[in-house]
């Protein structure tokens, strides 16, 4: 009983049964109509619902035999596992979407039951004509729907539309006809049996008249303009029908009969490649919501079309499931949840979409949205995309790869710029009366479809979702007072983290420490603000736990997610401010390019070695290199070396005060730690010395370009981030020296880096906190307003500039050291260099602010509040640390490496002992102290008998204001803005050539019937020469 | 050769139409266009299904089993014709409908009138 009720032909009837039933209801009232309509859609979802159970669970696919014959002579119908997945996601869309027609006509009630009828029809048809009939049905019932809105621009729109499918379905009619003058089959499975007898001009004009079509509906690149103008103007509720369920009905069409056109896979890829890379690239220049999402809808179609013939090619059908799956799944829920949303706001263009601004909930929603639309973990295009990458790379499809690539960062360009818009223009919230709940539901899908695909991509560890799961809990807590959550963080993060570091060791256990503890103490800052901060505390929660979870990864499947939370959650905090926006995208895109490159050094080691482990890096052979580059590449983007660091300053100088300090001193490790996992490669690769010397002067450029930016620089917290950019070359330096002595420097420098830019960025926060100046022109003189901050900063550029006793000496000895062993001359000359033009800097950072005249206006300022000093002071006690007893890291470090490279690399040189011991600092350490204390009690009792005011006011040295400029001008010769020059000039460039090939798009539908027409033509030429080609070989 | 001269009509008609769809400007002249193609198309199917000489494929006392296969004529397409014409008709009638709301909405039927939404 229950079987025969959920028998999948029930949809059908239950479709067209309602759709010539709703009218009668109609005469019984309204409300009957609204239940029997909603009852219909309901029961559509439970049987394919039902379906897609019993098939999961092994049963085989449900044959839908018709009029008492079986195949060929009578049509039949298959609800297999693909289908059911299509069928029940399209008709939970379809119910979430009843909510906005369901109080309409009962004609629109009607033509919505026959459309969300009719594609399942077309994905559950075995019949080429039926397929044909459904096709129509869902046109039909398409133009009955665009009829709804009846501005001009959108009866224009219709039109257009309407001859453009036309044109398509009377070229699936032909096809279909010659097809069966061929063969004298219409079955679809026959056909496919029988392919090879499909022969003759009349034979291939068949399916290439079928292809022609099918590729049509889906709205190719560049006959189009049809397709984008019905999205522009259609109601947003259509258009997110069209987008989602029609093109899944058409997609599934060409997926079933894509064993027909085996011998077009390529020229099929190649159109779907096509569409993807135009369609994203003239969206950046798009300004009308609903059109680009029409932009985007057409190059998520696009991206299907380019893997499902390449995947065929490849009979990779495993991951073929994985990819399909997750990239329409993706592309359905938040394509239509995106359209949904646009009518939730109604403003056409991107700009007025500040309306948003307000609402928590909606911006959330949208994150969500915007964040699976561009194939962002956790959701399921994410890992369809890194499926299929791993399975192109297999193929050796490099070039495949690069164009999957290159669209979606184009995609990921406007959808976060357009995010962006809507989070930082201050509109007033209005009322706008629409239900929300359709879009959550379509969130909500999301999220659990990503958890089920990532299941199915193999990450199975729970406590990768550990991040995302505080970043809910903190959500849920946004209502109580800002330090209270702030707390709430510190709390979780502590417990959280240490569980995630509990199992690990070596160097991943320090790295873990290091990230974890940085992260807390640094955070602590976040106390002193005590306004509301919307969406600040469940990111940091995501941020902090993603810090020391990505140590934990062992695939590189977890490595990358992980990798892609901290990017995300990195770059919504730096988005909150609304002057960083520009900024923060540029942080997002370098930081996606720099995870694409991680991605495609992963998909190559797991062709080479057949494994996602990590711990394969080690065992690559010596053809490694090019993962070794890949990963390079990638990590120094990450890490903001010189030619790539342009985005680097604006993200870090832009954020809020509190996540400057966190970006440059704990994220930035993110991409040291990606170094040293990644440089295993290049011990075992032939070419690694090689490499490794170019990584190593590409760090030490980076290291002098960044100290002379800095120096140049009069903003505050903009030269600190040159410096931290001029620090990390150093470290990426060390890691290349590719010694053991090399990888213990790098781990000192990089924890020395962590408390001396924590410090710093802090102090930064405190001063314009207080001044609310961030040019250090108009600063001086703060010491004596700020002793306790001048002396933290003091402390910490002793220890940055590496000069004794602290422990940035410690450093520069230990790299020296490892240079000279290695026979780095060069390298080590510009370390010295290097460490001269930081001397400059931060000189000019401590006199420029804490000494000299004091400004009238600054002589009531008082002391940082306690919340941004702590931290300060714990990060102090940390450099003592290192300073007092440098065994206490460095044998941990030592030891942790050395397991590692024992049997890879023989380090014949001195022992550490050997080199370290013979400086002991504690005694050295304890004189300083002395001597600081003897110092400090001296500018106390200055201070107290008021000597200081005349003494802080004098001009130290009067020559070095002008000893500065002369300095200046060198650095500004030697440091030509060539880096910004050249991807200013690579923007341009795109949105340039994105301005001229829009132009096709010129709004004319006869126009766009040629189009049509030539498309078609080509498409003949393009499939005839290989056709021949093969004939002739 | 029936079938021959009948094919080559529908196909002549179908490339008028296309001909005329393209060269038009006024929506119905184009709408006429799309008739013509489809009408051309189902002459086509019915002259595929064609068979020489053939008779109604009614197996009775006047046509056997064995002789159905090379003297009747096939019944698929003709069925398939059927139903494609019932299906441009509903095409042309939505056609038609949105012609005369684009008349309403600007008074003119030229098509280079309605290029609103671009780019």
């Amino acid at each position: 009983m229950v079987e025969s009720l959920l028998h999948p032909l029930n949809i059908f009837i239950v479709g067209l049964a309602g759709g010539f039933l709703i009218p009668l209801f109609y005469r019984l009232g309204k409300s009957w109509t609204a239940a029997a309509f909603v009852l219909a859609l309901a029961a559509m979802t439970v049987i394919s619902g039902y379906g897609l159970f019993v098939l999961l669970n092994g049963t085989a696919p449900i044959e839908i035999l018709t009029g008492g014959a079986k195949p060929p002579y009578a049509i039949n119908l298959r609800m297999g596992l693909a289908e059911s997945i299509f069928a029940f996601s399209v008709n939970l869309v379809a119910l979430f979407g009843a909510a906005y027609v369901v109080r309409e006509r009962y004609g629109t009630l009607l033509l919505y039951l026959l459309l969300v009828m009719g594609i399942q029809g077309m994905v559950m048809t075995r019949d080429l004509f039926n397929l044909f009939v459904f096709l129509e049905i869902v046109s039909i019932a398409t133009y009955g729907l665009l009829g709804l809105r009846d501005t001009p621009a959108s009866l224009s729109a219709t039109f257009k539309f309407l001859m453009a499918t036309v044109l398509a379905s009377t070229f699936f009619l032909i096809g279909t006809l010659l097809l069966y003058a061929v063969t004298g089959i219409l079955n679809i499975d026959e056909l496919i049996a029988k392919r090879a007898s499909i022969t003759g001009p009349i034979g291939f004009a068949a399916l290439i008249f079928l292809l022609a079509c099918l590729l049509l509906e889906l709205k190719p690149f560049p006959a189009n303009g049809w397709g984008l103008d019905v999205y522009e103007t259609a109601r947003c509720d259509v258009a997110a029908m069209i987008s989602g369920g029609v093109s899944a009905g058409v997609f599934f069409a060409l997926l079933k009969l894509l064993p027909l056109f085996e011998d077009q896979l390529e020229l099929i890829a190649g159109l779907g490649a096509m569409t993807f890379v135009f369609s994203n690239l003239i969206g950046l220049q798009q300004t009308n919501a609903q059109r680009l999402l029409g932009y985007s809808s057409i190059g998520q179609v696009g991206l299907l079309t380019i893997a499902v013939p390449l995947l065929y090619r490849l009979n990779a059908d495993n991951a073929m499931f994985l990819v399909v799956g997750g990239l329409f799944i993706n592309h359905l829920f938040a394509k239509v949840g995106l359209f949904w949303l646009a009518g939730y706001v109604g403003r056409e263009r991107l700009q007025d979409w500040a309306v948003l601004a307000r609402r928590p909930g909606a911006i959330l929603t949208f994150g969500i949205l915007i964040v699976a639309i561009s194939g962002l973990p956790p959701f399921p295009g994410f890992w369809a995309k890194w499926q299929l990458v791993m399975s192109l790379a297999v193929g050796d499809l490099h070039v495949w790869i690069a164009i999957v690539l290159v669209g979606s960062l184009l995609e990921a360009a406007y959808m976060f710029r357009w995010f962006s818009l809507a989070l930082n223009s201050p509109a007033e919230a209005d009322g706008v009366p629409a239900d929300l709940f359709p879009i959550f539901g379509m969130a909500l899908l999301l999220v659990i479809s990503g958890y089920i695909a990532g299941k199915l991509a193999g990450l199975a560890a729970l406590w990768a979702y550990m991040p995302l799961a505080a970043g809910l809990v903190l959500h849920m807590l946004a209502r109580l007072p800002s330090r209270m959550q702030c707390l709430i963080v510190l709390v979780l993060v502590t417990v959280g983290g240490s569980q995630l570091i509990l199992e690990l060791s070596g160097i991943s256990l320090l790295f873990a420490m290091l990230l974890l503890a940085g992260g807390l103490v640094v955070s602590i800052a976040c106390l002193a603000r005590t306004d509301h901060r919307s969406g600040f505390y469940p990111l940091l929660a995501v941020m902090l736990l993603s810090l020391p979870a990505l140590p934990r990864a062992t695939t590189s499947l977890e490595f990358i997610f992980v990798w892609e939370l901290i990017t995300l959650s990195s770059y919504f905090l730096i988005l909150r401010r609304t002057e960083a926006a520009a900024h923060a995208l540029q942080y997002l895109l370098f930081s996606l390019a720099a995870a694409f490159f991680l991605l495609c050094a992963f998909a190559v080691l797991h062709t080479q070695t057949g494994s996602v482990s990590l711990s394969a890096l080690r065992a690559a052979g010596p053809d490694s290199a090019p993962v070794f580059v890949l990963l390079a590449i990638g990590l120094l983007i990450k890490a903001g070396a010189i030619g790539v660091h342009v985005w680097l300053p604006g993200a870090y100088a832009e954020a809020d005060d509190d996540v400057s300090a966190l970006l440059s001193a704990v994220i930035s490790k993110v991409s040291i730690y990606g170094l040293l996992v990644g440089t295993y490669v290049a011990i075992r690769s032939d070419v690694s010395l090689n490499l490794a010397l170019v990584v190593g002067w590409i760090g030490m450029l980076t290291t002098l370009a960044g100290a002379m930016l800095a120096a140049r620089q009069d903003d505050l917290k903009r030269m600190l981030a040159y410096s931290s950019m001029s620090q990390l070359g150093y470290i990426v330096a060390a890691i290349a020296l590719m010694s053991h002595l090399g990888w213990v420097t790098a781990l000192y420098l990089a924890a020395n880096h962590l408390l001396v830019k924590g410090i710093l960025f802090l102090v930064a926060a405190a001063i314009i906190l207080r001044t609310g100046k961030r040019s250090i022109v108009e600063l001086g003189g703060l010491a004596g307003v700020m002793p306790v901050t001048f002396t933290t900063a003091a402390i910490a550029i002793v220890a940055m500039s590496g000069l004794p006793p602290l422990a940035g000496f410690g450093g520069k000895w230990l790299l020296l050291s490892a240079m000279m062993e290695k026979g780095w001359y060069g390298p080590a000359l510009m370390t010295l260099l290097a460490t001269f033009v930081g001397f400059i800097y931060m000189a000019r950072f401590i006199q420029a602010i804490f000494l000299g005249p004091r400004r009238a206006t600054h002589d009531a300022l008082t002391e940082a509040p306690i919340p941004l000093l702590t931290p300060q002071i714990l990060l102090i006690a940390g450099i003592f640390l290192m300073s007092f007893f440098p065994k206490l890291l460095i044998t941990p470090l030592s030891n942790a490496i050395d397991p590692q490279f024992a049997s890879t690399l023989v380090w014949q040189g001195m022992s550490l002992e050997m080199i370290y011991g013979y400086w002991n600092p504690v005694p050295v350490m304890a004189l300083a102290v002395i001597a600081s204390t003897i110092l400090f009690g001296l500018f106390w009792l200055l201070q107290q008998s008021g000597w200081w005011a005349t003494i802080a006011n004098v001009e130290i040295g009067g020559t070095r204001p002008s000893l500065y400029k002369g300095f200046r001008a060198v650095f500004t010769t030697l440091t030509p803005p060539w880096a910004g020059a050249l991807w200013g000039g690579l923007t341009e460039a795109t949105t340039t050539s994105a301005e001229r090939i829009r132009i096709l798009y010129t709004g004319n539908g006869q126009t766009y019937n040629l189009y049509i027409l030539y498309y078609f033509l080509a498409l003949y030429a393009a499939a005839g020469v290989r056709h021949l080609w093969v004939a002739v070989n | 050769m029936i079938s021959r001269i009948v094919l080559t009509t529908g196909l002549l008609l179908v490339l008028i139409g296309l001909w005329g769809m393209l060269t038009h400007r006024n929506i119905l002249r184009i709408i006429i266009g799309f008739s013509l193609m489809g009408t051309g198309t189902h002459i086509v199917i019915v002259a595929i299904g064609y068979v020489a000489n053939g008779t109604a494929p009614i197996i009775d006392r006047a046509l056997s089993v064995s002789e159905a296969i090379s003297r009747a004529v096939d019944p698929v397409p003709s069925a398939l014709a059927v139903t494609a014409i019932v299906i441009g008709m509903a095409v042309t009638a939505v056609m038609l409908a949105y012609a005369i709301r684009l008349y309403e909405s600007k008074k003119t039927l030229s098509i280079d009138a309605f290029t609103e939404s671009k780019w």
